[in-house]
């Protein structure tokens, strides 16, 4: 199957400010693959390249092996779906899903059936005759998806399409969208700035950054094995707490907090120095105060927040960084009142060495020596 | 994702149109204003600058140093002008104010009947007027039924009763002040509208009265509109001719416009009325200009997402 | 006079002013169009209704004096020919110079500028000179006319187009080439339909400008076969002539106000942003 697309060393500039600086991406043919990050990473910038809408400035498009960077949009077997749909108003349904047909070599009745097609595709059978104005949200995205799909593009490209409708109906189209791909098998490549939209829908994800990629990988590796203080921040919620490497000891690394020596399995374990240490909210166990153990932090609670289906906690360490624990709710008896004494539980398994030299952006440190690369 | 010369190709034409019949027809003024004349009086253009001859242009320059017609006629316009524009400010300006400020069901009757004198002919609207204060005219019976003429011929504004088109600087004055007014009040309109309530409820709250509200914060903020007004408005009066010549007819109330054309429309002498062309032209370019940038400001506001 | 200043809201001299101002404006002219309906001569007493200036009577009406049916001829002829040239001229340099890429557009759009600020005298005589010795093979007359019209009307057109642009913005042309279609598919299909009440607008007041002219119109006409009724307006209002000179006018006002109601209507049935903003728009030219 085609659809593969590979960007090698690709660069976007407008005068001195460089939106895309020089990234590479394999996406494999026939996977969900997004592009997430914050506002101005350049994921859209990225997407538009694809597209053919911006011209890199170095770099290349490589379309099944052939580079696409030099051809203008009309030409490349890719399509788009615009965040606001970018539906023709002075068209109906079935003339907007038409409208590519038109260069392709396709007689009325076969221009008619395909229209037919898609419109069954995506659930919108008798919406032929309307005007885009009486659509809703999620309509109007469907008949957009209609439009690019009726080409049969190798690549769809989806910049944000979700970004206008309610929380709900969001949710709701993840799942569709997804199906939808596993259904036809074209490549998707999404753009999105909601983590937990590129966490739940995609094959496989691209942590984008200040114009660079900071990792790529499926969505459960860079989730739970995040390579720097970006990723890890960006993607979930996580604890990162100051702490002393001490290099390597047996199957781990032996990091100090405070004044407590702790074990951590993940992440740069041969580090020495300042390093960050980062663990899941809902990896930290809460106990008793003066719970016995290793891995173990005494800390005081700050905030106690119900969440509906879980609670999470904030909790000061000694040291002053504040942890958050989240935990079901399963009707626990455990009464979490400002200022109660609680014992923290980091499993070593849990527990991520990251080193400074590795980072994005580190919120508070500035990194004072060359620390290795490991990991 | 087009080349950048699909679009300039597109622009091409209207760009090469403008630059034809309008940079082009500049030059060729230039031209005949340094040019010379034949022996038919016709005007012999020069269209190489080193060939310029500045004898014409030097003989109207004398005529202005000299204080002769040129000068006075340009001094009586620009009396014309300016008393036209100060009534057009006086009525104008709490004219737009209200109909920006007026929020209620009547707004867009009120702004519909502001903009139709643009779009009813300059000449018919005079030519009322010309039926309005003949000698039998209506408007002429009401002006002598009320005295007012009475009143004008004591102030030394009218010469004699019911001669309101023979020669009155005063008709020509309030004909320029109907012509233009329209002109003036669009723009102030534009201006006063685009004044955010908030502002004037601001300087209220503060405890100002309506009046020093208005002094201190909305007429401020309109000054930009008003001189913008004022500019657009004084461009056109300047080369007025068929005002004077529809509601006055006589060379005591000619304006530099009816000079211009006397010399280049009706032939007398197209060299001098080239040069005559040229100096208002470049009197009025400092006007041009600054409206010019004043609009490029807004257009390119407007259009910044491109 | 307390009756006049209202604490409350604003001054009640206001929209009083505001009245008159508008009674004063309007009425003359309300005059001038009632005469022409007059059944005597006369344009200054009023001696009943009759439609004889307009049709009716068989030596002075409008219908059957030659030089008055001439005059209207011409100046639809002559707006026509303008809008048929000035339209398209006008769309394609607002795409152009909307889309313009590097530089140049600022001069451009200068010289765009230009003719809506140069008091019409300035350019009839600079036209008038150029026709005479230029182009003197065309040398002045309807031609002429047609170009001195067609190159101050190119900048309204302009303005209006671009500002249609400007709210349809780039999307449906980038949508457009994505689903393949090249250059001038997009523009054929998506851009022009979509620019549609701007275009017809614009053509409606172009005509209307048209209609309307004066100045540059005389400078450039030839002999009495390229007269307008702007042209007979100026030459025999002071004269002696019939109400039938007030049913000329009369014509041209009301085909003015048509065809501008009808290119209102367009521009809100099809963009729904309204005249008023049209009105500004030009307002604020």
């Amino acid at each position: 199957m085609e659809g593969e697309v590979k960007l090698e060393t690709l660069t976007k500039s407008f005068g001195a400010v460089v939106a895309v600086d020089g990234i590479d991406l394999h996406m494999p043919p026939g996977e969900f693959f997004t592009m997430v990050g914050p506002s101005g990473c350049g994921k859209t910038t990225t997407l538009r390249m694809i597209a053919g809408f911006e011209r890199p400035t170095s770099g290349q498009i490589l379309l099944d092996g052939i580079d696409v960077a030099q051809t203008p949009p009309h030409r490349r077997n890719v399509n788009t779906v615009f965040q606001s749909y970018a539906l023709f108003p002075h068209l109906n349904v079935a003339d907007n899903v038409a409208f590519g047909l038109k260069y392709r070599k396709a007689t009325k009745d076969e221009r008619r059936s395909r229209v037919a097609e898609m419109l069954g595709l995506v659930q919108l059978t008798g919406f032929e005759k309307r005007m885009p104005s009486e659509l809703s949200g999620g309509q109007q995205q469907r008949v957009a998806l209609a439009r690019a799909l009726v080409l049969r593009p190798r690549v769809l490209l989806l910049d944000e399409p979700l970004g206008a409708l309610d929380a709900r109906l969001r949710k709701d189209l993840q799942v569709e969208l997804k199906a939808l791909q596993a259904e036809i098998g074209v490549t998707f490549v999404f753009v999105t700035h909601d983590q937990e939209e590129a966490l739940t829908m995609s094959d496989r994800i691209a942590v984008m950054n200040g114009g660079h990629v900071e990792q790529a990988g499926p969505p459960q590796a860079v989730y739970e094995e995040p390579q720097t203080f970006f990723v890890a921040d960006f993607l979930g919620v996580s604890n990162l707490i100051g702490a002393q490497a001490r290099g390597k000891d047996g199957n781990g690394c032996r990091i100090q907090i405070g004044e407590r020596s702790l074990m951590a399995q993940q992440g740069a374990i041969d580090a020495q120095g300042t390093v960050k240490a980062m663990i899941r909210p809902e990896r930290v166990r809460v106990e008793p105060q003066n719970t016995p153990g290793d891995n173990r932090l005494p800390g005081m609670v700050e905030h106690a927040v119900f969440l509906g289906s879980f609670r999470e906690l904030r909790v000061r360490l000694p040291g002053g960084d504040v942890v958050k624990a989240v935990f079901p709710n399963d009707g626990s008896p455990l009464t979490f009142d400002e200022g109660t004494p609680l014992t923290l539980h980091f499993p070593p398994e849990a527990l991520r060495v990251l080193a400074p030299s590795t980072d994005g952006a580190a919120p508070d440190d500035v990194p004072e020596e060359e620390s290795p690369n490991g990991h | 994702m087009e080349s950048r010369w699909t679009w300039r190709t597109l622009a091409a034409p209207g760009v090469a149109w403008l630059t034809l019949f309008f940079l082009v027809a500049f030059y060729a003024v230039v031209c005949v204003a340094f040019g010379n004349t034949n022996t038919l009086n016709q005007p012999v253009p020069f269209w190489n600058p080193l060939d310029w001859n500045v004898g014409y242009v030097l003989q109207v320059l004398e005529n202005i140093w000299n204080g002769e017609e040129y000068l006075t006629v340009f001094l009586r316009t620009f009396a014309f002008v300016l008393i036209s524009i100060a009534l057009c400010l006086l009525v104008g300006y709490p004219v737009a104010y209200y109909a920006a400020r007026h929020t209620g069901k009547w707004r867009g009757l009120i702004l519909l009947l502001l903009v139709l004198p643009f779009w009813i002919n300059y000449l018919m609207r005079m030519l009322a007027w010309i039926n309005l204060l003949s000698p039998d005219g209506w408007g002429t019976k009401v002006l002598h039924y009320t005295s007012i003429d009475q009143l004008f011929i004591h102030l030394g504004l009218l010469s004699t009763e019911g001669g309101w088109l023979e020669g009155q600087p005063m008709t020509v004055i309030l004909a320029l002040v109907y012509g233009y007014i329209p002109f003036l009040i669009l723009p102030l309109y534009a201006a006063l509208d685009r004044i955010d309530q908030r502002h004037i409820e601001a300087a209220r709250d503060l405890g100002g009265s309506p009046f020093s509200a208005f002094r201190r914060v909305t007429l401020p903020l309109s000054m930009p509109g008003i001189l913008a007004g004022v500019v657009l408005i004084s461009l056109p009066m300047f080369g007025d001719y068929y005002t004077n010549d529809l509601v006055s007819a006589s060379t005591s109330t000619s304006m530099t416009g009816n000079q211009i054309d006397l010399l280049t429309r009706q032939g007398a002498q197209k060299t001098e009325g080239a040069v005559l062309t040229l100096l208002l032209a470049l009197v009025l370019l400092v006007f041009m200009l600054y409206y010019l940038r004043q609009t490029r400001r807004a257009g390119d506001s407007a259009s910044r997402d491109e | 006079m307390s009756w006049l200043r209202n604490p409350w809201g604003q001054p009640r001299f206001l929209p009083l002013l505001t009245g008159a101002y508008i009674l004063w404006s309007i009425i003359p002219v309300a005059i001038a169009v009632l005469f022409a309906f007059n059944d005597g001569r006369s344009r200054t007493t009023w001696q009943g209704f009759s439609m004889r200036w307009f049709t009716g009577d068989p030596t002075g009406s409008v219908a059957h004096n030659p030089e008055y049916t001439a005059a209207l001829e011409h100046t639809l002829i002559l707006a026509l020919i303008c809008v048929v040239i000035t339209v398209p001229l006008g769309v394609a340099l607002a795409l152009g110079l909307q889309r313009w890429r590097g530089r140049g557009s600022g001069s451009v759009n200068t010289l765009m500028l230009l003719p809506l600020v140069t008091p019409e005298l300035v350019m009839g005589v600079a036209l008038l000179l150029l026709f005479l010795n230029i182009f003197n093979g065309w040398g002045i007359g309807t031609t002429a006319q047609a170009i001195g019209q067609v190159t101050f009307a190119i900048s309204y057109v302009v303005v209006i187009v671009r500002g249609r642009l400007v709210s349809i913005g780039r999307e449906y042309e980038e949508a457009a080439a994505d689903l393949g279609a090249p250059l001038h598919g997009r523009l054929l299909r998506v851009v022009l339909p979509l620019l549609a009440p701007a275009i017809l607008a614009s053509a409606g007041i172009v005509f209307a400008l048209s209609i309307d002219d004066f100045v540059v119109t005389q400078y450039l006409a030839g002999g009495s076969d390229t007269n307008t009724v702007s042209m007979l307006l100026y030459a025999t209002a002071r004269g002696a002539p019939t109400p039938a000179l007030n049913a000329l006018a009369t014509i041209t006002l009301v085909l003015t106000l048509v065809t501008l109601a009808l290119a209102y209507l367009v521009y809100r049935k099809f963009a729904g942003a309204g005249g008023a903003a049209e009105a500004a728009t030009l307002g604020e030219m």
